[in-house]
């Protein structure tokens, strides 16, 4: 046994070292990789840190005082509200619209699949000017609206219209091209056993593309949370208070508090945003393990 | 227990499947759909199980009699394996082929101990017991494909599909899968058909071979007739190495070249231009010149691996090149040397006219 050890422990040894075909010098080794960690500090770990560090310049007891806040918690709560609707209906959508585009040959398809990808060419800006033309107190459906004391623009049913239209592609995006993979096969070996399309759905389908969906679905939550520019235009930026839902998001909020020159105040509540999003990478991650050993 | 197509006619976009195509399969028998790709085979057994359907009124798919054209797939009870298996990928072996059975509607579906009975059984069948609580993706393509068509059996359909069952599995596990498919049909009998490009597969495992050519049945018999009497230029080359010779038909014998060989089947017919084919196992070599029964040629090359060694040789007359089959003691007491020449006689000659061509 030691023998066999030692000649193992000798072979690297006894040949010259010999670097792969595709490996670099050990000098441009160690400068690319020393250009990556520097670039990543610099922009990512610093920022990121400067967060918590100025979330906490005035102490804990300034900053928990900023959380109770009543206009924050209202932020918070409106953050969560307009998730809470958008995530699931992009999460039917893109898989409505994923499903009809992988497994079913139809007039206007390609024209469907680059329109997927709309929100995501056009600026969110321009998204959530689009909404006030649309339903604004001038644009087209404003009077039918006012008539009927339905308010849109400058509430929560803008908000949240705003930032499904901006998070729209994530889920579909993701799952066009997994089921595109996977065909039809599947579905058709469920079907020919005598397995109707609801159960073919729930057995078959959604257990192959779970792991993309989950994964969609958090980058779709990231991005709804954290939309910023299409929420602004449609939301009026209206302090919500202990008894009625403003409409600022946690980001708006942020924003808010720091014009006016709370900065340590604006630095807390995006303490509060920076940790959801830290969460949400997290969840990320572990999705992509899990996927990547799906498909081992 | 038979099933049969009618006049199906199927066409994808501009391009045409299948043109008008006639189908019976008797109860319990096996049949193969031969042919190469892009021939329908696989459209048309799509269409038996109700993946697709023919595009007129008047095409029709009977299961025992019954039309089942316009009964939908989940309905029609026909087990389907399918190339690359499709098997459920987050399912074990044992619940693959539970699926079946347990996406049953309250009232039809069996008691979980029967479920459990009939599985056990079927994971016997194909010889998979102990990889029941296997997942897919760690097993080898053979095992797959037998997951698969335990899957189908499961469901007890009324006729069993496999559409190129072994296409995706290297040579050898190709030749024990086939041999144990025969044995599987055996075993359960029930009405199968399969589609393959492979003419020794459809030969072999095959009570009778139908072999399609562009949307039609070119034809049908059993895998004997087929290969015996192939009723087209196509037949004959489809079912493996053949050689053709032009010539010129003249009352019961061909000449080809300067020489003259016995065709029985033209007695009576005039002075035409026509292919020959035959077959390497039905040329005879030898050095002794035998007068016009015989054609003249050079040996190109010998292969002698395997239990058959195979001759190529060229013509002298006009360059065409041959192969001829021959065992290997015959091989070695011919010895032949490349570049020496050669007398060939050729029997089981198959004159076709000229217009066919393959």
């Amino acid at each position: 046994m030691e023998a066999i050890a030692a000649i193992h422990a000798a072979r690297p040894a006894a040949q010259p070292a010999r670097r792969s075909p595709t490996a670099e010098s050990p000098f441009v080794r160690w400068l690319l990789i020393g250009s990556a960690l520097v670039f990543l500090s610099l922009f990512l770990v610093v920022p990121l840190l400067a967060v918590f560090v100025q979330a906490f310049a005035k102490g804990p007891g300034f900053y928990l005082k900023t959380l109770t806040d009543p206009a924050t918690l209202s932020a918070i709560k409106l953050t969560f509200l307009t998730i809470g609707i958008a995530v699931p209906m992009n999460c039917i959508f893109g898989l409505a619209a994923a499903w009809a585009i992988t497994k079913f040959d139809f007039p206007g398809k390609n024209i469907l699949t680059t329109l997927i990808d709309l929100p995501f060419s056009v600026s969110p800006v321009i998204s959530g000017l689009v909404y006030v033309l649309v339903f604004g107190a001038q644009g087209w459906f404003g009077p039918w609206l006012v008539a009927h004391n339905i308010r849109v623009i400058f509430a929560v049913p803008g908000i949240v219209l705003a930032t499904t239209f901006v998070t729209f592609p994530f889920v579909a995006r993701e799952l066009i091209p997994l089921m595109q993979a996977q065909g039809r096969a599947d579905e058709e070996a469920a079907r020919v056993l005598g397995s109707g399309g609801w159960q073919t759905f729930w057995r078959v389908t959604l257990p192959n593309i779970k792991w993309g969906l989950l994964y969609g679905v958090t980058l779709c939550n990231a991005r709804a949370m954290g939309e910023f520019g299409a929420v602004s235009v449609v939301s009026g930026h209206i302090s919500g208070g202990t008894d009625a839902l403003g409409t600022n998001t946690i980001p708006l909020h942020v924003q808010s508090l720091y014009d006016n020159y709370n900065q340590t105040g604006a630095f807390a509540e995006a303490s509060v945003l920076t940790f959801l999003a830290l969460v949400t990478i997290a969840l990320k991650a572990w999705i992509e393990r899990k996927e990547a050993r799906l498909k081992l | 227990m038979s099933v049969e197509v009618r006049n199906i006619i199927k066409q994808f976009g501009r391009f045409p499947a299948l043109h008008g195509v006639s189908l019976k399969v008797e109860s319990g028998e096996l049949v193969a759909l031969l042919g190469p790709s892009g021939s329908g085979k696989t459209t048309l057994l799509r269409i038996i199980a109700g993946l697709e359907f023919p595009d007129t009124g008047e095409g029709r798919v009977l299961f025992y009699g019954e039309d089942v054209t316009d009964m939908p797939v989940h309905k029609r009870r026909a087990g389907f394996a399918f190339q690359h298996y499709a098997l459920f990928r987050h399912l074990d072996v044992f619940e693959n082929i539970a699926f079946g059975l347990r996406i049953r509607s309250h009232r039809t579906r069996p008691r979980e101990s029967e479920i459990r009975e009939s599985v056990e059984k079927l994971l016997k069948l194909v010889q998979l017991e102990s990889l029941a609580k296997r997942f897919p993706s760690q097993l080898s393509g053979g095992q797959r494909q037998r997951v698969a068509l335990a899957r189908a059996l499961a469901i007890e359909p009324k006729v069993l599909l496999l559409d190129e069952p072994f296409g995706a599995l290297d040579a050898k596990v190709r030749k024990e899968l086939r041999h144990w498919l025969r044995q599987l049909h055996e075993e359960i009998h029930v009405t199968t058909l399969f589609v393959t490009h492979d003419q020794e597969e459809a030969l072999e495992v095959a009570d009778r071979v139908a072999i399609l050519r562009e949307g039609r049945i070119e034809q049908i018999g059993t895998p004997e007739e087929i290969y015996d009497y192939p009723a087209t230029p196509f037949v004959y080359d489809f079912l493996g190495n053949v050689n053709a010779f032009a010539g010129r038909v003249h009352d019961g014998s061909v000449e080809i070249g300067e020489s003259k060989f016995a065709a029985p089947e033209t007695v009576g017919r005039g002075d035409t231009d026509a292919i020959a084919f035959v077959r390497p196992h039905d040329i005879h070599v030898t050095r002794r010149p035998g007068g016009p029964a015989k054609l003249a040629a050079r040996v190109v090359l010998c292969h002698a691996a395997g239990p058959l060694a195979h001759l190529e040789l060229e013509r002298l007359d006009n360059g065409g090149r041959f192969t001829v089959e021959l065992s290997k003691e015959q091989l070695h007491q011919l010895a032949p040397k490349p570049g020496e020449r050669m007398f060939v006689e050729l029997r089981n000659v198959k004159i076709f006219p000229e217009d066919y061509s393959i």
